[in-house]
């Protein structure tokens, strides 16, 4: 795995909120994992309770591209 | 439900469902590759088709670039071909053949001689002699400038002129005039006047890697030496030589000769690896039926003008075999024969590390067997795929997500969708009514009324059975859930005293057949047998039967729809490929899940062959037509008078089978179910229903985040849209939804959307 290397970052540019714990969410450390592999990212994370989220653009695009190159493997 | 294994590791060894010999056996079948008839009859193997080809789009330099690259001196091989090309063409079995070596010779005489290739060419290094002069002489010394020999020709004539003039006596004028200007462009030395002796030739032969000689030097120099006519070698002497009379003598003998010059100035065995030389069977399939143009154009006596060369070219056929291609919506997206296709995909199965760039078109066919039906040979592109899948699901190599929905679907038409029990009043019973899980999700009013009507009109009992067959988990290469299914149908037919099943769908009859000492038949066989139900009408226009992909085969069902069609009043219309011959309507082997592209494609390739309403006795195919605006029923609709109307989206389809099986059990069999109501008022606007259906997501999925952020709480506020966004991890994949809150315990679904991957917050 290749360290701290970032795939992809995405800023939250304090449009988004945590409804629960009633905060901005800020850029945090997430992985996404599939089929024996993981992906250190960068997403809009809760600072308080870690709720990540991944925005549709980015579950359409990026990630569905990757699945699909994986899922090849 | 229970949820399906994803794929494992991708370290495990290969399991072979199909060995190498067996593909390559398979792969033989598929002819696109043969030669086509004329090209396999010239000895000198001209790409005729494409040379006619060009010619008849009037492209006389690319034309003459093919001649030129099988004859050195086209006019002279048109003017003295023997035409074997000519006997051979397919249209001459039903009307004249393509006089092809007339249209060479006008390609030859008024087509441009290419200049080259422009780039400089690099002289081989080892040399050649020629000694003599005559047709063989002539035509090897053009073989070996294209091979890029340096050349030395020792004749006995005083000048070019002469040389050529030996044994071409039946060029004309102008001929000759154009085949000298050519030899003189050739990069060959000649040394002219020669008196050509042993004494000679073996001064000079020393100079020499290689040496040649006519057929008349041959025969004065050594008389005796044994000739190889399949060589053109006299071995005891090490010279290439010359044989027999006839341009076409002269030429093949040229091109075997300068194969063996290859061989020999590369100091290997001229006798090995020389490939298939001279004229060749092929097997080759063409379809004569819709060739035109019967005669040829008269050729005059001076041959073809250029006019009249590209009108007689252009009735060349282009003999090719592309049945398969004409008629798979499948193997015409990917733009392979499939012997290519079958042999990648094969390949696909085999590789233990790296990608398998094939899952997708190994995937993307609908494995309905259209062509091996089309195919002259009964290529089976079906079975290929179908054993890739098995073998690739027996590594566990294959991935879960192009089969996940369907096969979560089969799972939940055998568990909460799933419905057995004997006619009320009956222990066990004679028959079981089978609809078919696709039946059940597109007309759940039309499988009611037919089981009524088959309770009412059968005697010892009919049993209901909502369920899927196990063709889902075949399609998708599990066999361990297609046996699991089996046996689990097995029991529950048991259960019922192994009555006869009264399939409603032909993949049902087809699936079910191959269970054992299970008898099967088609509705369609019992309506004909005790007649139609009162109310039954047909359409009150003609309409195009299209036949199932699961009656392939299966000649018997197909008459008994069309005697059903007739009783019903039915005016048919005549569809190409219909019966044995009919395309899939892209839901067969799961390729609308794998490759949506793909399976509209297929559905657009049925819909292409008629303007008219289709009459269906698959529900799948009538849903898809339906859903591409077409006005499509299923004949049981017309058995009984119902209509299933606006095709249902995907969740829709789980709601019917979960209410009709409520509905029937309330009222048949008085049994109650307990129904799970939701305690918060959920709405959908169109874009999201829309949304959902395009993207797979269920009602389920979306149930299933809402619940959880009421418990959690948990959501995300976008300040952009002011939607709230939830989600939740179910099965292998995560579902978000996008939605407002209306009151307390009210909610509209916006958008929705998912992925397969898991994501996690990291630490550190």
């Amino acid at each position: 795995m290749a360290g701290e290397k970032n795939y992809y970052t995405i800023d939250p540019q304090g449009k988004l909120s945590c409804l629960k714990c009633g905060v901005p969410l800020v850029k945090g450390k997430a992985k996404f994992m599939y089929l024996d592999n993981g992906f250190p990212v960068e997403l809009p994370v809760c600072p308080v309770c870690g709720f990540v989220y991944v925005p549709e653009e980015l579950a359409l695009g990026k990630v569905a591209s990757v699945e699909r190159a994986l899922e090849d493997k | 439900m229970s949820q399906i294994r994803e794929r494992g590791s991708t370290h495990v060894y290969k399991v072979n469902k199909i060995s190498k010999e067996e593909i390559e056996g398979m792969v033989s079948l598929c002819v696109h590759e043969q030669p086509p008839f004329c090209s396999a009859a010239c000895p000198l193997k001209l790409d005729t088709r494409a040379f006619l080809k060009a010619a008849a789009a009037g492209d006389f330099k690319k034309a003459m670039a093919l001649y030129e690259k099988t004859a050195p001196f086209p006019l002279i091989l048109s003017a003295g071909c023997e035409a074997p090309c000519e006997s051979k063409c397919r249209l001459g079995e039903i009307g004249e053949s393509v006089a092809i070596r007339a249209v060479e010779a006008a390609v030859a005489r008024y087509g441009e001689a290419p200049r080259g290739s422009g780039v400089f060419r690099m002289k081989k290094k080892k040399t050649v002699a020629i000694f003599g002069a005559g047709l063989f002489a002539l035509l090897l010394a053009g073989e070996l400038e294209k091979k890029a020999y340096p050349l030395t020709v020792f004749c006995e004539q005083e000048d070019l002129e002469s040389f050529l003039h030996c044994e071409t006596g039946f060029l004309d004028d102008t001929a000759f005039a154009l085949e000298r200007e050519r030899l003189r462009g050739k990069d060959i030395d000649f040394v002219f006047s020669c008196t050509i002796d042993r004494a000679f030739f073996e001064e000079k032969r020393g100079a020499f890697d290689v040496v040649c000689a006519s057929e008349e030097i041959r025969r004065r120099l050594f008389p005796d030496a044994a000739f190889l006519p399949e060589l053109m070698l006299c071995e005891s002497e090490g010279v290439v030589c010359g044989e027999g009379s006839g341009v076409m003598a002269a030429a093949f003998g040229a091109k075997k000769a300068a194969l063996s010059v290859d061989r020999l100035a590369q100091k290997l065995d001229p006798r090995n690896t020389r490939g298939q030389e001279g004229p060749c069977e092929t097997a080759l399939y063409t379809d004569l039926s819709e060739a035109k143009a019967l005669r040829r154009v008269e050729i005059p006596a001076g041959g073809y003008t250029p006019e009249q060369a590209i009108e007689e070219a252009k009735r060349c056929i282009q003999c090719r075999c592309e049945e398969c291609l004409k008629s798979c919506a499948y193997l015409k997206h990917y733009k392979k024969h499939p012997g290519l296709l079958a042999r990648e995909i094969y390949n696909n199965t085999q590789i233990i590390m790296g990608d398998h760039q094939l899952n997708r078109p190994m995937n993307s066919c609908s494995l309905c067997g259209q062509c091996s039906v089309v195919c002259p040979n009964g290529f089976d592109m079906a079975h290929v795929c179908h054993i890739a899948r098995q073998n690739m699901v027996s590594t566990d190599k294959m991935p879960l997500a192009p089969h996940e929905f369907a096969l979560m679907d089969m799972l939940f038409s055998n568990n909460e969708g799933f419905l057995c029990r004997p006619q009320p009043g009956f222990e066990t019973c004679r028959y079981v009514f089978f609809p078919g899980c696709q039946a059940t999700a597109i007309a759940p009013g039309t499988v009611r009324a037919a089981y009524e009507d088959l309770c009412a009109r059968l005697d010892g009992g009919v049993a209901l059975m909502l369920g899927c067959c196990g063709a889902i988990g075949d399609w998708a290469g599990r066999e361990e859930m297609e046996a699991q299914t089996r046996e689990f149908l097995d029991r529950e037919l048991a259960r019922l005293g192994d009555p006869v099943v009264i399939a409603g769908c032909p993949t049902c009859k087809k699936e079910l057949s191959t269970h054992r000492d299970l008898r099967v038949k088609g509705i369609w066989d019992v309506l004909l047998e005790i007649g139609l139900p009162r109310g039954a009408r047909g359409l009150d226009r003609p309409a195009a039967l299209h036949d199932s992909c699961g009656a392939r085969g299966d000649e018997e069902t197909q008459k008994a729809i069309r005697t059903l069609a007739e009783n019903l009043g039915c005016e048919l219309v005549e569809t190409p490929y219909s019966g044995d011959r009919s395309p899939c309507c892209g839901y067969g082997g799961l390729a609308a899940y794998a490759n949506r592209e793909v399976a509209a494609e297929m559905t657009e390739k049925c819909l292409e062959r008629s303007d008219a309403p289709y009459l269906t006795y698959c529900m799948a195919c009538r849903d898809r037509f339906a859903r591409q605006g077409r006005l499509s029923r299923h004949i049981l609709e017309l058995c009984y008078g119902t209509d299933a109307g606006a095709p249902p989206d995907i969740s829709e389809k789980r709601r019917n089978r979960l209410a009709l099986k409520k509905e029937l059990l309330h009222e048949l069999w008085q049994e109650e179910t307990a129904e799970m109501k939701l305690d918060f008022e959920l709405n959908y606007t169109d874009e999201a229903r829309r949304m959902m259906d395009e993207r797979m997501i269920l009602t389920d999925d979306v149930i299933a985040v809402l619940q959880d952020f009421r418990q959690t709480g948990e959501a995300i506020l976008d300040a952009e849209d002011s939607l709230l966004v939830a989600r939740r991890r179910v099965g292998n994949a995560t579902f978000w939804v996008k939605f407002t809150r209306d009151g307390e315990d009210s909610y509209t679904v916006r958008r929705a959307y998912s992925h397969r991957m898991n994501v996690v917050k990291r630490e550190g």
